[in-house]
């Protein structure tokens, strides 16, 4: 009896969240990485040699191998939906890198293709594998803190740079990169969707001309009310890359959550400033061996495709607000 | 005159701390505390070390206070202040200034009509991390700010006949406590454009209070204020001031420099502990000298009346946001406050 295998293809090394999801699947005994592919030659090549399989340049070609069953989108924000597309439409199931689109019609044509072809569509919402996030929902789903009043989040970043400030490429900047996590995670707890939402937006922080910071304010239909702050605001001196935080206030307690908090402060003279560094569970684990287990058992994902939509819709309202000057209401 | 004769009135919280403080000062006469319940007058008075009153008409005659301490709740500033002035008194006021700006243009007029003095207790602006904070960011250390994230809070605030759980007496957790944030924020960033809050305003608040503020400054800057009474305990602030250069992060907690815990028994029975950030003078203690010396040299206090003007009109902007779900644009007054934006400009051509 020969071993199975789960075969996966990685379509695109331009998030480089690819390079940490190809590390954990290479390190998965019940995982191959068959075959990479990238439109940059080089990026592609280099992502071969460190992780095996086969290279295409044409990502088409790499949907035509019958060893994959799966495939992970890590491309520009704007070409997830064509890639997610093709990839259902060769019958891969699909893990794909957040934002899952920059156009709603994107999305939902994603969604729709992916059903049709009964294929799995999981959006790469990791921050719901989070240990402390974790506990956090099973505080508030136990009912300790009684009824949800208010969510304060914050996923504060940096400039990543490159294709993440062209427009084109990104559909924006920290706002589009960094709102959908933790209005996923507020959606999560509170059983309800965004009905209002309103926003500041703007480029403050850097020469770019994608904006760089906001701040949103968010209503949901159940009546709980939120703020969101997803700013590239932490200097390169920061002794991490950003946070992810929530608080959630309820009628019989608080919590407050840093998702970052299990860490050491390490002080190192060459370095010039101190860091953080990080001890907790990795959370793209938890992503993947959800991602790998739904495909090989025939499981729904936990994280949908709708779930993925919404959060989009959230910020795609929050830049239009920005616009006008006004709440957009979404339903 | 060297020597100032203070009294205080309410003998509630604010009044403790103040009154405590006049204490800790030589070259004060604490030599009153007046309160409508005669128990706590009397009560902190003995404390004090001082003689208590009930009616301002007996505490003006018997003891002649140069310098009247407002502490009553904030919808009976007017009437407390008012008759304080026209008895000749300078006054000290708590914050927010009033509860309407009604009362509190007419509190202003009639103190300058009176000849007297009118201070307002925006105590933030004596916290030694918020005036370094401010130091700081005005002098470039961070750069063109972007994004500001203020939060201020804890517990549902106890006070006499539950004042502040009625939104007409005390304006709700914006009104009373967020009111710091703004009138701090606004002495960084000048005035403020618009303003967007959600707030438990008008959903149920049972002894339970909580919001979210978005200021926009005309300079740009985009601010995020929490104000919270929805906490079990404690009290909490954070301050985080991000700029194109840079980062500056404060939190209460991370200031606790002394941490005590007590073994539960017969004397403390819950086991208790005490978290301590001790400093020589109080902000409390450094404000209120502040405002003496004002009196006594006649100059500029750090914070004006019309400051504290300022920042109720951002604090009711804000409640009016809350209730309408729609963002409130405040009337365009020029920038006069030491503008960030100008010595930042300053800061940038330097490099
Ligand atoms: N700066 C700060 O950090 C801070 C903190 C808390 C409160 N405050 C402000 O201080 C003021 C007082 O708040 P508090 O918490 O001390 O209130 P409190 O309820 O603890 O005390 C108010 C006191 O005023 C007395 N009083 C009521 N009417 C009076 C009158 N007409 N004459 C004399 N005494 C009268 C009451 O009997 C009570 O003892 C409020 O404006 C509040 O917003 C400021």
């Amino acid at each position: 009896m020969t071993e199975y295998h789960l075969g996966v293809g990685i379509l695109s090394f331009a998030h480089m969240h690819a390079y940490t999801y190809a590390d954990i699947l290479r390190r998965m005994p019940s995982v191959r990485i068959q075959a990479v592919a990238d439109f940059d030659e080089e990026r592609g090549r280099a992502a071969q040699a460190r992780f095996g399989g086969a290279f295409y340049q044409d990502y088409q070609a790499l949907l035509t191998r019958d060893d994959i069953e799966a495939v992970i989108v890590c491309s520009e924000n704007s070409r997830h939906a064509e890639m997610v597309i093709a990839a259902a439409q060769a019958h891969k199931h699909v893990l794909c890198e957040k934002p899952m689109a920059t156009r709603v019609e994107d999305a939902q044509r994603m969604i729709e293709t992916c059903r049709q072809h009964g294929v799995k569509l999981q959006i790469a919402f990791p921050v719901r594998y989070c240990s402390p996030l974790r506990r956090l929902k099973q505080t508030v789903d136990a009912g300790r803190l009684g009824r949800i009043v208010a969510i304060r989040g914050t996923n504060h970043g940096q400039n990543p740079g490159g294709w993440f400030v062209e427009r084109q490429w990104s559909g924006g900047g920290a706002v589009m990169d960094h709102t959908v996590h933790v209005v996923d995670i507020m959606r999560w707890l509170t059983h309800s969707e965004v009905r209002e939402v309103y926003a500041e937006i703007d480029t403050r922080f850097y020469d770019i001309e994608t904006d760089d910071c906001g701040l949103l304010m968010l209503e949901f239909d159940n009546g709980v009310f939120a703020s969101h702050d997803p700013s590239w605001s932490r200097p390169q001196t920061y002794p991490t890359w950003g946070d992810v935080t929530l608080e959630v206030v309820g009628t019989e307690g608080i919590t407050r959550v840093d998702a970052l908090a299990q860490h050491l402060n390490v002080y190192q003279d060459q370095e010039g400033r101190y860091q953080h560094v990080f001890f907790g569970d990795s959370m793209d684990a938890g992503l993947l061996t959800d991602f790998v287990a739904c495909v090989r058992t025939d499981k729904e994902p936990f994280i949908s495709g709708e779930d993925g939509l919404r959060a989009l819709e959230v910020t795609l309202a929050a830049y239009e607000s920005a616009q006008s000057g006004r709440p957009v209401r979404l339903r | 005159m060297s020597r100032l004769k203070v009294a205080v009135v309410g003998a509630g919280t604010m009044g403790t701390v103040h009154s405590e403080a006049y204490r800790e000062m030589a070259d004060v006469d604490l030599v009153g505390i007046l309160d409508i319940r005669p128990e706590a007058a009397q009560r902190l008075a003995a404390r004090r070390e001082t003689a208590a009153y009930t009616t301002l008409n007996a505490l003006i005659q018997a003891a002649q206070p140069d310098v009247v301490d407002v502490c009553v709740p904030t919808y009976l500033h007017r009437q407390v202040v008012e008759a304080a002035a026209v008895a000749g008194c300078h006054v000290i006021c708590e914050k927010p200034i009033a509860r309407t700006l009604a009362d509190a243009e007419a509190m202003i007029r009639v103190c300058q009509a009176a000849g007297v003095k009118l201070y307002i207790a925006h105590v933030v602006r004596f916290f030694p991390e918020y005036r370094r904070a401010h130091d700081l960011v005005c002098d470039g250390a961070v750069g063109r700010v972007g994004v500001v994230r203020a939060m201020r809070g804890g517990a549902f605030p106890v006070g006499w006949e539950d004042w502040y759980a009625n939104v007409a007496k005390c304006g709700t957790v914006i009104v009373d406590s967020m009111i710091h944030d703004f009138d701090f924020l606004r002495w960084c960033f000048g005035e403020v454009d618009r303003v967007y809050a959600k707030s438990q305003l008008g959903r149920d608040m049972v002894q339970s209070d909580h919001a979210f503020v978005s200021l926009r400054f005309q300079n740009g800057v985009i601010a995020h204020v929490e104000g919270t009474w929805a906490y079990p305990s404690g009290f909490y602030t954070e301050l985080e001031m991000a700029g194109a250069k840079g980062l500056i992060e404060f939190r209460s907690q991370d200031a606790i420099a002394v941490h005590t815990q007590i073994r539960q028994s017969e004397r403390a029975h819950a086991g208790v502990q005490v978290p301590e950030s001790p400093l020589v003078k109080s902000p409390y203690q450094l404000e209120l000298e502040h405002f003496l010396e004002c009196i006594r040299r006649d100059v500029q206090p750090l914070v004006t009346a019309e400051d504290a003007c300022k920042a109720l009109e951002i604090s009711l902007a804000a409640l009016a946001s809350a209730r309408a779900g729609k963002p409130v644009r405040l009337a365009q007054t020029p920038n006069t406050t030491a503008s960030v934006q100008e010595r930042l400009t300053r800061g940038n051509q330097d490099d």
